[in-house]
């Protein structure tokens, strides 16, 4: 800074340093470099690598064309104040020169200066120095003072006084034994920098954030079709066999959708051809069964009429079993109307606890324990009455076959927590031996049967009635699952909860 | 319900004695065959065909007192053979559909049909539905003969309504709606106690022969059937005649 150069050179500004510029330029490294040091050990995620290749991206270009204009703006504005700087000294120190061959007092050469318009100068006449303002000889730094006082060159530096830029331009006037100094503050031009770096930086920053949006969209934009064949792959999982991608014009990915269109109709063609094998079987079985228990019936009343207890016991053993075939091939029928999607529930309001009496009224366990909490009263369901009829009746059922002792059934609002959504328990519990955790998901499945030790052998159970529980109450929006007994007392108890709403008191 | 078990009963010995005519219409023989044989066991007479044109034309020489139909039939279907004997007759019918949960019900019940059956059934379910079906009315506890609404005129003894003085067709499942309505006027009958009382079905009736049934009655009993003046629902209560 305190270098003193001859006069013409221009390039002296350049060395009026980048000063706004490098606090950004180091944190910016040292931001990438934290940055590069977070995820250098990681694969960043597709996502990320769009999205920091975006951001990076727009801070680079951001950071350098701000730099650039910085640059720019700061040599074009010290040039330019430079030379007027220059040419002002110049200017005065002649007229000054003409003035000084009338030998005028340090007063007179001061008011001179003061008309000139100049504020901070100081004159050197033969050895005696007089400052028009404030600044003297103590601000000239003694390297200009020997190149104008003894090397007689014309020159200017930059110099700082109380912190303030100043471009000092010393002139020697040899013919009057003078030399004239002229101060001119940077300190305006160096508030507009400032302004101007300031709102580069801002736009610096605005451009990086909007990179960093773009990258964001862009990213989400470029995943998305990937993100919707994920989507599609959980709902072909989930038993939505027609779900299919969009089709799309972009190469890159139609190939990706065809083959996953193809691969889910494949799928869904061979689901459906499982499904419909399953439900031709059930319609075939349907008619030969009508005859049977058509038949049956027949003979049934006439049972009195049987020759022996011999063909009495044949008969009730044949009456039996066509009745469990029946319900069997019912219940398959269902099952492939469920996994055909082809059940549409026909819902009315129903009176919970009412509901529940009913149900209970026409299963196998008409005098099963029914109770109600206080708000279960109140609770009012939308179902399927004769759909959810057989889901209680299943339960009983279930509970027959697999418990002993008293079979009870409570009816109450959801416990404990909160429930903003309004949810009614049905709970059926019986006394047998309980479902042991690691069944507790598998007796919902099809054909599952109970075979843990303490149970029952069962000659009757369905195989199908916890399936069907499981798909009816879902149809509901409600949920079932098998829990231990609440009074300790060893046993299972099987819990439906369906969205509720309590009705007014 | 102890009373009406006792009014089936007492019908079900008239009906041996004049034994009841039921016309049964199935293609599958072996589920036919079965069918009457059930029926029979009941004390009442069952005709047979095979088809719907069978069908058809054996109502028309011999006018059944219960037709039973199975939906799936081959050349025409059942909703045909109902539509077909809807034109001449009042005589209920049954319908045998597939399964309980498509739109096959409520077509057959629009085609005319006054109960359903899924298949399969036990045979002790459709001889209760028949049975059902043939209750007669019973006499009005107001001893009234006549009941007046309006320009509507219901002479339960008769089985005849009048509007506007002029008879209307209806079928015996319809009149036996307007009746149990018409017997309590301006009072809010729910599904279920209609079911009860028409049908004889229990709370798990499917409400869909009701709303049915209404909106048959009401394209005969009213002037305009988008704007009933009679048979007026009640939003979540169920109907009520006024």
């Amino acid at each position: 800074m305190s270098d003193v150069d001859d006069v013409p050179p221009v390039d002296v500004t350049a060395q009026l340093p980048v000063v706004m510029l490098r606090p950004v330029r180091l944190s910016w490294r040292r931001r990438l470099s934290r940055l590069w040091i977070r995820l250098r050990p990681q694969k960043p995620a597709l996502r990320r690598r769009i999205f920091l290749t975006f951001s990076l991206g727009s801070f680079a270009l951001s950071a350098f064309l701000a730099a650039a204009t910085y640059s720019f703006a700061q040599n074009s504005l010290l040039r330019q104040r430079d030379h007027s700087a220059i040419d002002q000294a110049y200017r005065n120190a002649r007229a000054l020169q003409g003035d000084l061959a009338s030998q005028p007092t340090a007063s007179q050469i001061t008011n001179r200066l003061h008309n000139f318009g100049v504020t901070q100068a100081v004159v050197e006449v033969q050895g005696q120095w007089i400052a028009v303002l404030t600044f003297g000889r103590a601000e000239i730094p003694t390297a200009l003072q020997t190149r104008v006082l003894h090397d007689l060159v014309a020159s200017r530096m930059v110099v700082s006084i109380h912190g303030e830029p100043q471009i000092l331009v010393g002139i020697p006037l040899p013919e009057q034994n003078a030399a004239y100094f002229e101060f001119s503050s940077l300190a305006e031009v160096q508030s507009t920098l400032s302004g101007v770096g300031r709102s580069l930086l801002a736009a610096a920053i605005v451009t990086t954030g909007i990179g960093m949006l773009l990258g964001a969209l862009a990213s989400r934009r470029a995943v998305r079709p990937l993100a919707e064949a994920a989507q599609a792959a959980k709902a072909i999982a989930g038993g939505r066999l027609d779900t299919r991608l969009e089709p799309t014009d972009d190469p890159d990915l139609r190939l990706l959708a065809i083959s996953f269109n193809d691969m889910a109709a494949a799928l869904q063609a061979r689901v459906e051809r499982d499904a419909r094998f399953a439900s031709d079987v059930s319609h075939e079985l349907r008619s030969p069964l009508m005859t049977l228990s058509a038949s049956a019936e027949v003979l049934s009343s006439r049972r009195e009429e049987l020759p022996d207890e011999k063909s009495r016991a044949a008969l009730d053993l044949l009456v039996g079993d066509v009745t469990r075939f029946q319900g069997l091939v019912e219940d398959l029928l269902e099952i492939s109307r469920f996994d055909a999607g082809a059940i549409r529930l026909n819902r009315e309001d129903l009176v919970l606890a009412e509901f529940v009496r009913q149900a209970v009224a026409v299963s196998s366990v008409p005098d099963a324990t029914i109770r109600v909490s206080d708000r279960g009263e109140a609770l009012v369901i939308a179902g399927d009455k004769r759909r959810l009829a057989r889901v209680v009746a299943n339960l009983l059922d279930n509970a027959r076959f697999y418990g002993s002792g008293e079979i009870s059934i409570d009816v109450s609002e959801v416990a404990g927590e909160t429930d903003p959504l309004g949810h009614a328990w049905i709970a059926v519990e019986d006394h047998g031996a309980g479902v042991p955790m690691e069944e507790r998901s598998l007796v919902f499945e099809r054909f599952a049967r109970g075979g843990s030790a303490g149970r029952r052998s069962l000659s009757e159970g369905a195989g199908l009635g916890l399936a069907l529980v499981d798909e009816d109450v879902r149809m509901h929006g409600g949920r079932v699952w098998v829990e231990d007994r609440r009074d300790g007392e060893s046993g299972a108890r099987f819990v439906i909860e369906l969205p509720a709403e309590e009705v007014g008191v | 319900m102890a009373s009406m078990a006792l009014l089936g009963t007492r019908h079900r010995a008239s009906c041996k004695a004049m034994s009841t005519h039921i016309l049964t219409v199935e293609d599958d023989e072996r589920i036919r065959s079965a069918v009457k044989l059930a029926l029979e066991d009941e004390g009442w007479t069952v005709e047979e065909a095979a088809t719907g044109e069978d069908a058809i034309e054996a109502f028309r020489r011999h006018p059944a007192e219960v037709v039973l139909i199975d939906i799936m039939l081959p050349g025409i279907d059942g909703f045909e053979v109902c539509r077909s004997i809807r034109k001449t007759s009042d005589v209920p019918i049954v319908m045998v559909t597939a399964r309980a949960d498509t739109h096959d019900i409520v077509a057959g019940l629009e085609a005319g049909a006054d109960d359903y059956l899924t298949k399969p059934f036990q045979p002790k379910e459709l001889s209760a539905r028949i049975r059902a079906l043939l209750r007669r009315i019973k006499p009005t506890p107001s001893g009234h003969s006549k009941l007046l609404f309006d320009d509507l005129e219901i002479i339960p003894e008769e089985g005849k309504v009048l509007r506007d003085g002029e008879e209307l067709h209806l079928t015996k499942t319809e009149f036996r709606l307007l009746v149990e309505l018409g017997q309590n006027p301006g009072r809010v009958f729910s599904r279920e106690a209609l079911l009860d009382k028409v049908w004889g079905y229990g709370y798990f009736g499917d409400g869909r022969l009701v709303d049915v049934h209404v909106r048959r009655l009401r394209t005969k009993v009213e002037h305009d059937a988008a704007n009933p003046r009679h048979v007026v629902t009640v939003r979540g209560l169920g109907y009520r005649l006024q």
